[in-house]
């Protein structure tokens, strides 16, 4: 039954409170461990499809008719437009209507960053459609661009308000500890670069607007557009069966539909609007770059007294402030903690949410910041976390509903402990090292999420609900759940999902929360069919239902008896049955959060800065593992990222006019294949008894967080030099050998510096 | 004030005409026509005019390998080929890399060894990964990093390719 | 535009006339014509034309040491062949190994590669830099992390190719359809009345190379990635007929031949690229060490 209740919502870290109307759960967790589907490594439903070029992704949609649109975007990174004629535009060749910002309003005269789309044209062909965008007469009032962070923040020119934290007296903690450490870190702005690039094609059905969109919220997409345009939500459909990747910069509708929306209102054919990789760079959102200055302070038993941290998010022209400041709230048990968090407003393009926004920022700091402790006091890196374990929640000593961080610092002991070896193998040239960095993030996800499933006379079993599978795997997921459930085999389920007049609201595919909003949904709706196939099987057998159950494809009795389920859905003929399913509220006064640990081996070329990463070992505790297949993937994915992040990646704006100069993938370098290291995967895998019929927590973005710290810690640990500041190219590398070199000299140090 | 200049668009200046080209090549072992421009790319030939979608488009510069197909058995990006270049000459593309019904058996070992995620570079690197294991039948792990370095992928984290690989090598 | 497909040099060379743009094996020109930075009505499609392949060869009469042996290279072969050619001097072969993607190195021909144009990024985004005709250069000014340590006084782009600098170390030449020239001579840098940086004149085709076998040679690259980056510096070096030559690419807006590693202390970094300096002498030793 439907209850309003009044609950905690988190979405990447934010939360708020709010009425949600929840239905109860009533299924208890399967048992630990692997089961007959759920915990056995699955291959994806639709992998061959994408393996054989037959999955149709929103870049593959063709419709009669169809459009071009092309959208002329501000070329300097602050301007006003005035006085946009698009009439020269809607005279050439094959061109069909334009449209620019002084008649529509999601359009913005203001461009306050280099690539703003200010007017929009759609033609026959795109080549004809940029003709018309070149042909578009704009004055630009150009003014001069703000880019300096620290320079915004003096001038009070701030996204939103300030965020300040503070639990005990820092001050007075820091006075009274044996040691203290103080620096600044800085990481750099990095770009999604999905493989397909952010995309729509509008087609208008009557008074129904078709949105084919590559996106990770088919339903925020509706309410968006069809608030927006002035629509009521059912008059907008959201199409996404293939999604070609997003990390959370696809959370929005994004302008792209909206102009494809409009354009084809207007000219009555349907409209694609497909940013190419140029404007994806320039205009499609970014992890914003962060200035970190960090303080923390000891006892020489190692107990963290005080964390004290000034966060600098440079979030652009707009957007929100990730969470920076959240792991030196959240990971440690210390009892003195003050944070400000700031959000710059510059003239560069806004941010979106990227794979566990703030979070990997933060704990590139924190996590450095601790190992400089660690040297200080002559503490062992991971003993000095595990003195500082968190017990109970630190914001509000509320019991966190799981919590194995310690079980994975005992797993990562094998792992830690090679560092030995690891660092014999230096010579002259190569210096080795081990690192190793923690992290916390959320990841319980919540409701609402709906689901059905559809048993038929046939056998078949279709699980519908208009979730989004954005290239994770959560098809196949929610297959093994309702697989599980009904006691049938993968192969039996298939799940019909991506589109919204096609099955019930299903949740964001972000903050990871797709696994844990959706399966329990999934799996409560599977629940419900159980329940009515057992219904009828006892009226069929007559046997009390209460000693049947599902298994193998049969249904079995507990005097012993068994029938194949065919048996009995053979009977059904046209009729059905139909389970409802939906996701239960949270558990209440409780913290749900994921945790885990990395531990980085890496080689430095002290010669030319060039950096190895040889061997990551990754323990996540995230409850449930749900697929180890495609769970492993995730891990290794937000590593790679990870890597990228911490290595190779950097949105380069130029110093002047804020233009994006790494717009291309020659000069934006993502890892290839060559880059990857050994990557050993490690998962608690123990159900969160309070989470849940499920017990599991997502693990799109734990992966990701750690990876950073750990590679420099491993760096420190190799060469003894500090590196606070992303990415550690080759040039921030032999930076960082030199001030050693200098520091060695001036305290005349010839002993090689290692920290104890 | 002065006017905004065509410095970082994303396309700097239109780079089209109407004037057509027929083409006729031989792609995944059919004979094909197409009616293109002399500019027009051989990718943009492949998923709009003969719809064969598989190859996918996503840097259009030749720098993710999304778009990888045989070009007279030699591994090329489809989008820095002019489509007019291809005429009289063969392409496979991933449609085209197993008979119909059939299966390639590195299509079946990227699926078994989970190395497809969202798929998007997937075509280009089953691709690739058929020209690797045609030119080199076993693949050392350091050969799979340099054969396939050419094919960007965001999701994986690659792992599970050289899985993939050594899966289709075996098999 | 049209494209045209000779199938001899001399068709080749008659349908460039005239202002046609040669198209070897595209990987950096269509990127450029679809940018407009390059602007074509004729493309002439090299692939017929230009001969491609790999053979030993008798020295001729230009050649410096007409003693020991040489080899010849079409100048349509792509880097896929020369990556795989056991018998040529370990520099070019690494140097074609080490660059770009193999999708782009079996597109991509040793010709082409010669005449790459720079990765700046200011220039490919068409500012109106000083290598695009305008008064200064942007980079100088701004982000440079990737560009010039050497002969920067103008433009402080790099030049990417790899094979160049190989070449240019074992002292390779050149032959176009109507010269033979050594491959040092190709490149010039550019000046404030010749923005150009080789000396070919317009419709010359460069249609074969030859280049000696060297005692020893080696190619270090130092890229921000393992595979498929532009040298941030590369460095060849070969030893051919008792002498060592030393020859850079990513450092200059031309591949940079240095006669000693002495020589190196003379680059004029900019405040961003000085750490190439730290990398260039890095490489230059052990390159030597090694030879």
């Amino acid at each position: 039954m439907a209850r309003l209740i009044r609950t905690e919502k988190e979405v990447e870290g934010r939360y708020e409170e709010v009425w949600t109307v929840v239905e109860e759960d009533a299924l208890d967790q399967w048992p630990a461990g692997p089961l007959e589907v759920v915990g056995q490594p699955a291959q994806r439903q639709d992998g061959l499809q994408r393996a054989r070029g037959e999955a149709r992704y929103t870049a593959d949609v063709r419709l009669p008719g169809m459009l071009h649109a092309a959208v002329l975007r501000s070329g300097v990174a602050r301007a006003d437009a005035r006085a946009i004629d698009v009439l020269p535009a809607l005279e050439l060749p094959g061109v069909q209507a334009a449209l620019s910002c002084e008649e529509v309003d999601f359009l913005d005269a203001e461009a306050g960053y280099p690539g703003a789309a200010v007017a929009a044209v759609a033609a026959d062909t795109i080549e004809q459609a940029r003709a018309g965008v070149e042909a578009i007469a704009v004055e630009w009032d150009e003014s001069e661009p703000l880019l300096d962070p620290d320079e915004a923040i003096a001038r009070g020119q701030l996204v939103s308000e300030s965020s300040s934290y503070e639990r005990g007296d820092l001050e007075a903690a820091l006075a009274g500890a044996d040691v203290v450490v103080e620096a600044e870190y800085r990481t750099q702005s990095v770009l999604h670069n999905s493989m397909e690039t952010h995309q729509a094609v509008c087609h208008w059905e009557g008074d129904t607007l078709v949105v084919h969109i590559s996106t990770q919220y088919i339903w925020g997409v509706r309410d968006e557009l069809a608030e927006k345009l002035g629509l009521r939500p059912d008059d907008v459909r959201v199409v996404c069966e293939f999604m070609g990747g997003g990390f959370g910069a696809k959370n929005g509708a994004g302008d792209y539909s909206l102009i494809a929306a409009e354009l084809s209102r207007r000219t009555g054919r349907p409209v694609r609007c497909a940013l190419t990789r140029r404007e994806e760079n320039l205009a499609a959102g970014n992890r914003n770059a962060t200035i970190q200055r960090l303080r923390a302070g000891a006892r020489s038993d190692g107990t963290i007294v005080g964390l004290g941290g000034e966060f600098v998010n440079a979030v652009g022209w707009s957007g929100w402030l990730a969470g920076t400041d959240g792991p030196m709230q959240m990971l440690y048990g210390v009892d003195n903690v003050a944070t400000m968090l700031r959000g710059a407003k510059l003239n560069s393009a806004p941010m979106a949410a990227f794979r566990a926004p703030g979070f990997v920022e933060g704990t590139f700091g924190l996590e450095c910041l601790l190992d400089e402790l660690g040297g200080k006091l002559g503490i062992d890196p991971l003993e000095l976390r595990r003195r500082n374990h968190a017990d109970a929640d630190v914001l509000d000593g509320r019991p966190y509903s799981s919590k194995s961080l310690l079980e994975c610092y005992r797993r990562a002991e094998p792992h830690w402990d090679r560092r030995h070896e690891v660092r014999a193998r230096s010579d002259e040239t190569w210096k080795h090292g081990v690192g190793l960095a923690s992290q916390v993030w959320y990841g319980g996800g919540g409701p609402p999420s709906y689901a059905w499933v559809r048993v038929g006379s046939d056998g078949s079993m279709t699980v519908v609900t208009a979730m989004q599978d954005i290239g994770t795997g959560s098809r196949t997921a929610m297959a093994q759940i309702a697989a599980e459930e009904l006691g049938v085999s993968l192969a039996q389920v298939r799940v019909e999902l991506g589109d919204s007049a096609r099955g019930p609201f299903a949740s964001i595919s972000a903050g990871s929360s797709t696994i844990p909003s959706m399966g329990p949904a999934v799996r409560s709706a599977a629940g419900d069919a159980r329940r009515q196939i057992l219904e009828l099987a006892a009226q069929r057998w007559q046997k009390e239902q209460r000693t049947l159950s599902l298994k193998g494809g049969r249904i079995v009795c507990s005097d012993g008896g068994s029938w194949p389920l065919e048996s009995l859905l053979g009977l059904l003929e046209d009729a059905q049955i139909l389970g409802m399913g939906a996701r239960g509220p949270n558990p209440t006064g409780m913290r749900v959060l994921t945790f885990g640990v990395q531990v980085a081996e890496v080689a430095v070329d002290v010669g030319t800065g060039e950096i190895r990463v040889g061997r990551i070992a990754a323990i996540h505790d995230v409850g449930r593992i749900i697929n180890p297949l495609g769970a492993r993937s995730q891990v290794e994915g937000g590593i790679i990222q990870a890597l990228g992040h911490t290595l190779s990646e950097h949105r380069l704006l130029d110093p002047r006019t804020g233009t994006v100069l790494t717009q291309t993938l020659d000069a934006y370098k993502l890892p290839t294949i060559a880059d990857v290291p050994e990557i050993v995967c490690e998962f608690v895998d123990e159900p969160d008894s309070h989470l849940t019929n499920l017990g599991a927590k997502g693990l799109g973005e734990p992966p990701i967080i750690p990876t950073a710290a750990a590679i420099a810690n491993a760096i420190r640990d190799a060469t003894g030099a500090d590196v606070r500041s992303l990415p550690i190219d080759r040039e921030e590398m032999l930076r960082a050998l030199a001030a050693l070199a200098r520091a060695k000299e001036r305290s005349g140090d010839r002993v090689a510096a290692r920290p104890a | 004030m002065r006017c905004g200049f065509w410095r970082n668009v994303p396309w700097s200046g239109v780079w089209h005409e109407d004037r057509g080209v027929k083409i006729r090549l031989t792609v995944n072992g059919e004979p094909r026509e197409a009616d293109v421009w002399a500019g027009e790319s051989l990718l943009t030939t492949l998923r709009d005019t003969l719809e064969l979608p598989g190859s996918k488009n996503a840097c259009e510069q030749g720098e993710c390998g999304s778009c990888s197909v045989l070009l007279d058995g030699a591994l090329v990006c489809a989008c820095l080929v002019l489509a007019a270049q291809a005429d009289g000459h063969e392409v496979t593309t991933v449609e085209g890399l197993a008979d119909r019904e059939e299966l390639h058996r590195v299509q079946r070992a990227f699926v078994e060894a989970g190395a497809v995620q969202c798929g998007f570079c997937t075509p280009g690197l089953v691709v690739a990964t058929a020209a690797l294991l045609e030119a080199n039948p076993d693949p050392s792990d350091d050969e799979m990093r340099e054969a396939l370095s050419g094919n960007l992928c965001r999701c994986t984290g690659y792992a599970k390719i050289f899985d993939a690989v050594r899966l289709a090598a075996r098999s | 535009m049209q494209l045209v497909r000779p199938s001899s040099v001399e068709e080749a060379v008659a349908a460039l006339r005239g202002g046609a743009v040669a198209l070897g094996g595209g990987t950096d020109l269509v990127p450029l014509l679809r940018d407009r930075i390059v602007e074509a009505e004729t493309l002439v499609e090299l692939h017929a034309a230009v001969p491609r392949g790999v053979r030993r060869c008798t020295p001729t009469s230009t050649s410096p040491s007409p003693s020991s042996a040489r080899f010849w290279i079409g100048a349509g072969t792509p880097l896929a062949v020369l990556e795989a050619e056991p018998e040529i001097p370990t520099t070019l072969r690494e140097a074609c190994r080490l660059a770009a993607s193999p999708q782009l190195r079996a597109m991509g021909t040793i010709g082409g590669n010669l005449l790459q144009a720079t990765r700046c990024w200011y220039w490919r985004l068409k500012f109106p830099c000083w290598l695009h005709g305008g008064e200064t250069c942007d980079a100088k000014e701004g982000q440079h992390r990737e560009h010039a340590i050497f002969g920067n006084e103008r433009c402080a782009s790099a030049h990417p190719s790899d094979p160049a600098a190989a070449l240019l170390a074992l002292g390779a030449r050149i032959r176009t359809d109507r010269r033979d020239l050594p491959l040092a001579e190709l490149y010039r840098l550019p000046t404030d009345d010749d923005r150009s940086m080789t000396t070919l004149e317009p419709g010359e085709l460069i249609l074969e190379l030859e280049l000696p076998a060297a005692e020893s040679s080696i190619y270090v690259k130092a890229m921000d990635r393992q595979r498929w980056a532009f040298a941030l510096v590369g460095v060849a070096a070969a030893r051919v007929g008792g002498e060592t030559r030393i020859a850079l690419a990513g450092v200059a807006p031309v591949p940079w031949l240095v006669s000693s590693p002495e020589e190196l202390e003379q680059a004029t970094p900019l405040p961003g690229t000085a750490y190439k300096l730290e990398i260039a002498r890095a490489l230059v030793q052990r390159a030597l060490a090694q030879l």
